[in-house]
């Protein structure tokens, strides 16, 4: 068990590991939420890739009824992956609330509370994540 | 077991029994019958195309993609006499059935664009990469093809497991899965055999059954016969192998961690009783690439593919289908045809302008699909095997966006490899997705170096893939979740006019290569009868 050890002190002593650390100690703001989690697809000007993934700066839908768009992002729609196994109602909220005034957006907030309600009512509780797919 | 199951007890005629008296009556064809009708067959639905017996008087076909699915289609219906017509977006056939080696390029939708820039003879599987034993309808054609298979280590005990959210000294730390499993094993067997020998469980067990069962937990956890303790096994290796004369001789026995620490790294968390069905070995790999099954099928088949090619419009009449598309000058062009099989993934086909019917059309927003990573580094030493001696097989950890770090089944012992240096979807996917490649390899490099402290040095190129930056896939497969299986999944496995869906998103086998092919037989089953019929 030695040479777990030292990779262990190797580890620590890395570069890399310093890196590492410094991207998870961010501290995470609605703005950084949503290009973490979002702007892959959605880009960070909200305004999506022309045929493949919908614009959010200033669709109807996303600045709308909050419910559905709470149920689409839990849940996943039309393409769109389900992210209730991934992000906390909080984190959840402050996205959603990001994209809603953003980009010339006038949608009203979402709150932590309205998510875990959205949450609920979808009964999509956490599922612990399996190790292996395909 | 197989002596009971011949008795007929009770007046119950158990089901060998009723299959030795069909054999006894109408030899061993009508036993064979009975079993396929019962679904225990040699022919069942999984296994082989169905056989599309009658004149199919030359009826026109057009298939939208040349994956799996569209390729099983196109072969098929071409052998039953049909007269097929493939329109494939990409350059090439496969759809997801791919793999990068050198000079691979892909741009993806928001303009990374990467070409391979491994050395000759090394891949990536990016997409599909394991072929469980019973998906027997990949195995027909592997074998029908001639395709050649090998090992693909899906299991492997001297690979380390790596947890950082646990807690305790193995926490963090990477640990050999045979030592997890010996000694989370052992422990939970001496705990039950003690008990059980003391008559405390409250299990049913009569005093015959309790003997057995402690013999049972002796074995399973490799405890002493006499006190049923377990103290470490020779299974969890050595940390002094044995070998010639005195020195090392015997060797020296390695120490089991304590069952607290144990249970507090979490990393019991990769055993379990049994694999998964479609986790279990054996698992295999073509030699040489997951794209051979791709390449075998566009040998017979090629012909009929017209490439780059994109769908732009579906239509329909009672007569027919038409489908305009536009080719690689940028030109459009109409091709009927008398039924279209749509081999598209759903999350593509909603962008395209088609006249399917209401219900349809909401049906195939019910669906989400996965994004998934992965990515291939190229290593110039095989520091795993030849410092680790770990052949194949997956790092298991729990570093968000990772999923799993997976060591090459192919060209063991050889100069360089490329490992699997991450297949990770949903949210952790995106999120890394959303970096540039350059940095996608930084971060996996990063994890990798956690576990092993020759990684980043070794560590020479990469190549990634996010399925759903790919502009005709846009997501790695259909994810079903519960309603939309009750309520959209049955309308699209059913014709929409003359155009039938096939792919994996149709099955019970999302996001394998089986899905796309049993999707595929019995969509043309089901059109193959009706033509029959008209």
């Amino acid at each position: 068990m030695s040479r777990s050890i030292a990779f262990r002190s190797l580890f620590i002593g890395g570069l890399l590991a310093a890196s590492a650390a410094s991207v998870t100690a961010f501290a995470a703001t609605p703005q950084s939420l949503f290009n973490d989690n979002c702007s892959a697809c959605h880009q960070t000007t909200g305004k999506g890739v022309k045929g493949a993934f919908p614009a959010l700066a200033g669709d109807p839908f996303v600045q709308g009824d909050p419910a559905p768009v709470m149920a689409t992002v839990l849940a996943g729609r039309a393409g769109m992956p389900a992210f209730k196994d991934d992000l906390s109602d909080a984190d959840l909220s402050a996205i959603l609330t990001y994209v809603r005034t953003s980009w010339g957006n006038k949608g009203q907030p979402v709150t932590a509370a309205d998510v875990a309600a959205a949450r609920a009512k979808l009964k999509a509780g956490k599922k612990p994540a399996s190790l292996q797919a395909h | 077991m197989g002596d009971q199951s011949t008795v007929v007890s009770g007046g119950v005629l158990t089901r060998r029994r009723f299959f030795e008296g069909l054999a006894a009556f109408g030899g061993v064809s009508l036993a064979m019958a009975g079993m396929d009708a019962l679904g225990f067959g040699f022919a069942s639905a999984q296994a082989a195309p169905p056989k599309l017996e009658g004149d199919a008087k030359g009826t026109k076909v057009v298939v939208l993609g040349a994956g799996l699915a569209g390729m099983t289609a196109a072969y098929e219906l071409t052998k039953a006499g049909y007269s097929v017509q493939v329109i494939e977006a990409r350059s090439f056939a496969g759809g997801r059935c791919q793999t990068a080696r050198k000079g691979f390029q892909h741009t993806d939708l928001v303009g990374n664009s990467q070409t391979c820039e491994f050395d000759e003879g090394l891949y990536i599987n990016h997409g599909p990469w394991r072929i469980p034993y019973h998906h027997r309808s990949t195995l027909h054609y592997t074998k029908l093809f001639g395709v050649p298979l090998e090992s693909f280590v899906n299991d492997n005990d001297a690979a380390y497991v790596y947890f950082e959210k646990g807690d305790g000294p193995l926490a963090g730390k990477p640990i050999r899965k045979g030592e997890i499993a010996a000694d989370a094993r052992g422990y939970a067997a001496e705990l039950i055999a003690k008990a059980a020998s003391k008559g405390q469980l409250d299990a049913p067990l009569t005093p015959e059954d309790r003997d057995l069962f402690v013999a049972y937990m002796i074995n399973e956890g490799r405890l002493s016969p006499t006190d049923l303790a377990y103290t470490g096994t020779e299974g969890r290796g050595f940390d002094v192998h044995p070998g010639a004369g005195v020195d090392p001789g015997p060797g020296k026995p390695s120490t089991p961690y304590s069952l607290t620490d144990v249970l507090h790294s979490k990393a019991w968390r990769v055993l379990s009783s049994v694999a998964g069905y479609e986790q279990q070995r054996t698992m295999l790999q073509p030699i040489g690439g997951m794209d051979q099954i791709a390449k075998g099928f566009e040998k017979r088949v090629g012909s009929m593919i017209r490439y780059s090619c994109v769908v732009e419009k579906i239509k329909q009449s009672d007569k027919g289908v038409k489908v305009t598309y536009r080719d690689k000058f940028g030109e459009q062009d109409v091709i009927e045809a008398d039924y279209c099989v749509c081999t598209i993934p759903l999350s593509v086909l909603k962008n395209v302008d088609a006249d399917f019917s209401k219900p349809f059309k909401a049906a195939m927003s019910g669906v989400s699909y996965a994004p998934v990573n992965k990515i291939g580094l190229q290593m110039k030493t095989r520091f795993w095997e030849e410092n680790h001696f770990i052949y194949g097989g997956h790092i298991y950890n729990d570093m968000p966006g990772i999923g799993t770090i997976t060591l090459p089944s192919t060209g063991w012992q050889g100069q360089k490899g490329v490992l699997l240096g991450y297949y990770a979807f949903g949210g952790e996917a995106a999120k890394i997705s959303a970096k540039p490649p350059a940095e996608r390899a930084a971060f996996a490099v990063a994890a990798g170096q956690k576990i092993f402290p020759e990684y980043a040095e070794n560590f020479e190129n990469a190549f990634s893939f996010s399925w759903h930056l790919a502009e005709f896939n846009l997501g790695g497969w259909a994810e079903w979740g519960e309603e939309g299986r009750k309520t959209a999944y049955p309308v699209l496995t059913e014709p929409d006019g003359r155009v039938y869906l096939a792919g994996e998103h149709l099955t019970y086998l999302g996001g394998w290569q089986a899905g796309a092919i049993e999707s595929a037989w019995q969509q043309i089953g089901k059109l193959h009868a009706r033509v029959i019929k008209a």
